[in-house]
């Protein structure tokens, strides 16, 4: 190689390399090519907490340290809820949602995204509470109540994104597009 | 394992290639690819210095507009913004040929464990700048990273929320949301400073930089880059459309498209395995026990404590302590002492005692000599030969030979290792020249045997190749495996000088006194 050639080359490879670091940080990708529409349940539900007691054997007390040994022992949980989403009549979802957390006492969290050509179509939604509160104990009024529902009808456009959610104020299902 | 080994094989006749490639372009001096690791850290300064001034104009609450007004200041922050990000993309691709390099030298075990593990962490550290740096932008690059990282991480049972619910629209995405991300961004690369410090600590004199030509060169590269191609904004995250098609940075989101399509498991298992993988590295290419060379160990009786070994250890492997046997009269105080955990078995000490008292068994200067005097018994080098004393990592890859191109090849595991004497003893045994080729200085396996071996021979670093050693018959040259035509090159020169020598000793012999001074004869007469 002459000098110049050499000279050359070598110019021509930093150039090189370096242009090809600025298009590899900007190299166009399109994460969702789809041409659908997507509808999306998404809410925080503030569940019912009951306590559920019941009366240690003598076996079971024996096994606790002394001063741990309480004849009743109670643990609290969440009531899970049903989720059930039909759309144009057809049940495309129907689900236990249990609260969050390994014991289940925190708040239950809905997540669900589902895909749908664009177009009318008729979004049912009932989110309802499964099991019943103790006789005895009342339900908490700052609480998600123990049935929402949403019935309607929507427009949904391509590449767009619908969602359901629970708006706290209204106490009631809600649809959003993102318009203000 | 036989398969690693060939891994290795591969990988070092690629990188060969390249490297011979790189030095004829940009000579040995400045070539990127024996810089890639002090590239690293001088390009983490360059996103450190641009990253303190975007800092001033970001804002969490309106992430995208501040970023927009940045990208909008066509003199400074637009440049400035693209500096930070190309000097990120660059460090990426310098840390993974760093890293691929030392894989393929097989300088990932032993001792250096502890660089390898927290080379992989600095490399990971880096990864998550990135990727919280593009989520700081807010585009729809942004919000694609950071819900992907939502759904990877939503799988852990450690936070109370899930954070997927910070993208599904039903309120405006807090503020505390983009603080926390700001904050992992600055608070990691404080990290990093840390980690950089325990990678290199195990290794003496760490070169940090890149020679200064080279990391100006590339640090102007990339002003030149962000000037003439510079950062635009993407569109600006919409958490009620499908993303729209965007540009994407591939050396931070490389992974969007593969994770995207697979479910939450398989992605944490691919991503745990992989970094299972090459955190065990240092277990599964490390070489049987058999075959680990041993560390270098110091005779106590033929120590001096003149402590050169102490200091030109490239591992900080050796300490002085205080003799406790063969204490007697003229003895020294201190005596050298090998740390075996830090010992990569180099070695060098064994060319920095002069009175031959350290080394890995085997290898100390004494072994050497009994080495070459069978060398020199079996091959009887003639005033015509050259002795190419090569180096088995690099010297044109021709140290595997027995001769080559008509001289004698004598293999060292590294030239820094080799004892000045074994040059010495070629000469007085007959040999016409003495070539040393090592491998280029940038390159050494070892990190500093060319250099510490040109100071013994040139310029009296202890240790240093006698003065009544004819220079004009030892020369020191240097070529990477790929560069056989440079060793041919040297060779003939070396060759050429040599011939000249031999048409002079006429006229060295020449006796001035006898010839020239007859006057007193004369007199006498
Ligand atoms: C990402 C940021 C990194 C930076 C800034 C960095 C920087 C450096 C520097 C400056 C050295 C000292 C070089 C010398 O003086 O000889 C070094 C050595 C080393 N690096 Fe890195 N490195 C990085 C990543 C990695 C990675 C990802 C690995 C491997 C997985 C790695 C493995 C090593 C090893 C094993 C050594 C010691 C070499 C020896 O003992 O001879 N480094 N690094
Ligand atoms: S170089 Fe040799 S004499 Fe000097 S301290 Fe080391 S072992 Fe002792
Ligand atoms: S062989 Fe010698 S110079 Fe090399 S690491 Fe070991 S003690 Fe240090």
């Amino acid at each position: 190689m002459t000098p110049l050639a050499r000279r050359t080359t070598a110019i021509a490879l930093a150039l090189g390399s370096t242009l090809a670091i600025g298009a590899l940080s900007r190299a166009p990708y399109t994460a969702d090519r789809a041409a659908h529409g997507v509808v999306r349940l998404a809410w925080r539900a503030r569940g019912e907490r009951v306590e559920e007691c019941r009366r240690l054997t003598p076996e079971e007390l024996e096994r606790l340290p002394a001063h741990m040994r309480q004849e009743e022992s109670c643990e609290g949980r969440v009531l899970p809820y049903r989720l059930q989403l039909s759309i144009d009549g057809a049940r495309v979802v129907d689900e236990l949602v249990q609260a969050a957390g390994a014991r289940h006492d925190r708040p239950l969290y809905v997540y669900r995204e589902l895909t749908l050509q664009p177009g009318a179509h008729a979004i049912a939604v009932v989110f309802a509470r499964e099991g019943a509160i103790p006789p005895g104990e009342r339900e908490a009024s700052e609480g998600t109540p123990p049935r929402l529902a949403l019935d309607t009808t929507v427009a949904l456009l391509s590449r767009r994104v619908l969602l359901v959610t629970y708006d706290d104020d209204a106490r009631r299902l809600v649809l959003r597009d993102g318009s203000p | 394992m036989a398969i690693v080994a060939s891994a290795q094989r591969g990988t070092r006749r690629i990188l060969a290639g390249a490297d011979a490639w790189m030095n004829r372009l940009y000579g040995w001096r400045f070539n990127p690819l024996y810089h890639s690791g002090a590239l690293v850290v001088a390009l983490l300064l360059v996103v450190l210095v641009t990253g303190i001034y975007l800092l001033f104009f970001y804002r969490i609450g309106a992430p995208f507009a501040s970023v927009a007004r940045i990208t909008d200041q066509v003199w400074l922050g637009r440049w400035i913004r693209g500096l930070h990000r190309y000097a990120s993309d660059a460090a990426v691709v310098a840390a993974l040929v760093h890293a691929l390099r030392l894989f393929a030298q097989g300088r990932s075990w032993g001792p250096r464990t502890l660089a390898w593990v927290s080379g992989l962490v600095l490399l990971f550290t880096v990864f998550i700048c990135g990727w919280t740096g593009y989520v700081m932008v807010w585009d729809v690059q942004g919000e694609v990273l950071a819900r992907a990282g939502a759904r990877l991480l939503d799988v852990l049972p450690i936070f109370s929320e899930p954070i997927s619910r910070t993208f599904v629209g039903e309120r405006p995405i807090p503020g505390a949301f983009f603080f926390l991300n700001l904050f992992a961004h600055i608070a990691i690369p404080i990290g990093l400073g840390l980690v950089v410090w325990l990678h290199v600590s195990r290794v003496a004199r760490p070169a940090l930089l890149p020679s200064r030509k080279l990391m100006w060169g590339v640090i102007g590269l990339l002003v030149a880059l962000s000037l003439f191609w510079p950062v635009a904004m993407g569109p600006p995250a919409d958490l009620f459309r499908l993303p729209a098609p965007a540009p994407f940075d591939w050396f931070y989101a490389f992974w969007v498209p593969l994770a995207r399509p697979l479910s939450t498991g398989f992605v944490w298992a691919v991503t745990l395995a992989v970094a299972a993988a090459t955190l065990l590295a240092p277990l599964w290419t490390r070489p049987a026990r058999a075959a680990r060379p041993p560390a270098s160990w110091v005779d106590e009786r033929l120590c001096t404590g003149c402590e050169q070994c102490y200091q030109d250890c490239p591992y900080d492997a050796i300490e002085m302590v205080e003799r406790t046997e063969n204490v007697k009269a003229g003895a020294s105080a201190t005596v050298a002492r090998v740390d075996a955990g830090a010992c990569v078995s180099c070695g060098i000490c064994a060319g920095s005692c002069a009175p031959m008292g350290v080394g890995p068994p085997g290898r100390t200067g004494r072994d050497q000599l009994s080495r070459v005097q069978a060398f020199v018994a079996a091959r009887r080098p003639g005033a015509k030969d050259v002795v190419i004393v090569g180096c088995d990592r690099g010297a044109g890859g021709i140290a595997a030979g027995e001769s080559f191109h008509g001289a004698l090849v004598y293999p060292v595991s590294c030239a820094g290792s080799l004892h000045t004497s074994v040059i010495e003893y070629l000469l007085r045994a007959g040999a016409g020249g003495v070539l040393v080729v090592s491998c280029p200085a940038r390159d050494c396996w070892n990190r500093e045997g060319p250099k510490w071996l040109e100071q013994r021979v040139y310029h009296k670093r202890e240790a240093e190749l006698r003065e009544r050693v004819d220079r004009r018959r030892v020369r020191l040259a240097h070529a990477a495996v790929g560069e056989t035509g440079g060793v041919v090159a040297e060779l003939e020169a070396f060759r050429a000088l040599l011939a000249e020598l031999e048409a002079a000793p006429r006229e060295a012999e020449f006796d001035v006194v006898r010839e020239c001074d007859t006057a007193p004869e004369e007199a006498a007469r």
